[in-house]
């Protein structure tokens, strides 16, 4: 007598290699060989021309610089560098537990294994949170980061620094707020994505992919943050 | 895929040098050009770096081989929607938001809440109905 169970496994492919069962580079079910994927490859792209897009920003920001020298003496000072270099540590951060989201997402491991509150654990090591704990982590340092970038922003207008009260409040809200929007559009990212892995039964590939292209775009907002502190906080 | 990611990196090789070679000339003086050159080099180096690493971690694909037939290619592309309205809805909530930087702030305030009902659909189309899984 044959159980379900047993023909069901009997009549399943053989497993793959662990190389080759993760998502990325993802092997085709039917000619059996590792493909490209157009979701990651063209996300790369996109994210090719979005850094043309801050490379615009930049443009702007030297330009306006160059041409009125004398705005660049008092506005800088204004910037509170203390708070805002915590604030890039959160976001930075942030996208190392994402990585470690991702890391479990390439497991298909969606939750945890032991108890959720714990991210290690001597059984499993860093692999007990599973890529919703990770990618929720990540969506909470978002959100901090941004609620910093607005606790700025309040005490930069009360102070008097408005986007348009000159030159230099113009080119540092729009740089640093374009770069936020980038930000709360990964979080409605972060939160689709999760929200889609709670409602599809099985963690599959479809799911994988998405929460690596996520991570793309998280980290590609990250270092262009870096680029951003460096030009405006740092170097001023 | 290593001849695409060598057309991508002779972008980075060729922009690289040109930015460092632009910022001594201009004393590194002018930061518009250098930072615009040095991230053109960016721009096509993420993409033949990422192609360059893809290209070492899949099997050569039929387009790769010089004697590859047409037919060699078929099989299974990728998930596709068979048809989706979803995109259109995302498009015109799109426009009606950023018309609306140009037109008044109402008009944003209507299309906000289209954009984000429309983003949900295209996400979730595959949640519901009869494409369910």
């Amino acid at each position: 007598m044959v159980t379900t169970s047993e023909l069901d496994s009997s009549l399943a492919d053989p497993p793959l290699p662990a190389r080759e069962r993760r998502p990325f580079p993802g092997v085709d079910p039917v000619a059996g060989v590792a493909r490209p994927n157009t979701v990651q490859v063209g996300t790369i792209v996109w994210l090719a021309s979005e850094l043309m897009f801050f490379a615009g920003l930049f443009a702007m920001y030297f330009t306006i610089r160059s041409v009125s020298p004398a705005l660049w003496q008092e506005g800088p000072e204004r910037l509170d560098i203390p708070f805002s270099l915590a604030n890039t540590t959160v976001l930075v951060l942030s996208s190392v537990w994402c990585q470690l989201g991702v890391h479990a997402a390439e497991r298909y491991q969606a939750r945890a294994r032991g108890p959720w509150w714990m991210p290690w654990t001597r059984e499993h090591g860093w692999g007990n949170w599973g890529m919703r704990e990770w990618y929720g982590l990540t969506l909470l340092s978002g959100t901090v980061f941004v609620a910093g970038q607005a606790v700025e922003y309040a005490k930069l207008v009360a102070e008097g620094l408005t986007i348009s009260s000159d030159a230099y409040g113009s080119v540092f809200f729009l740089t640093t707020g374009f770069h936020g929007l980038h930000v709360i559009g990964g979080l409605g990212a972060f939160v689709l994505l999760l929200a889609k892995t709670l409602s599809v039964r099985r963690f599959a590939r479809s799911e994988a992919i998405g929460a690596i292209v996520v991570s793309y775009y998280w980290h590609f907002v990250d270092v262009v943050w870096i680029g951003l502190f460096t030009v405006i906080y740092i170097l001023r | 895929m290593r001849i695409e990611a060598r057309v991508f990196v002779a972008g980075m090789v060729f922009f690289a040098p040109v930015g460092i070679v632009y910022g001594v000339v201009t004393d590194w003086d002018e930061e518009v050009g250098t930072t615009a050159i040095l991230l053109a080099a960016g721009l096509s180096g993420l993409i033949g770096l990422y192609l360059g690493a893809l290209s070492r971690r899949i099997d050569e694909r039929p387009e790769d081989d010089p004697a590859g037939e047409v037919s060699d290619g078929a099989g299974e592309l990728g998930t596709f929607a068979p048809h989706s309205w979803w995109p259109l809805a995302v498009a015109v909530a799109t426009a009606l938001t950023f018309a609306g930087l140009a037109v008044g702030w109402w008009l944003v305030l209507i299309g906000l809440p289209l954009v984000v009902l429309a983003t949900v659909g295209w996400v979730f189309e595959f949640q519901r109905g009869g494409y369910a899984r």
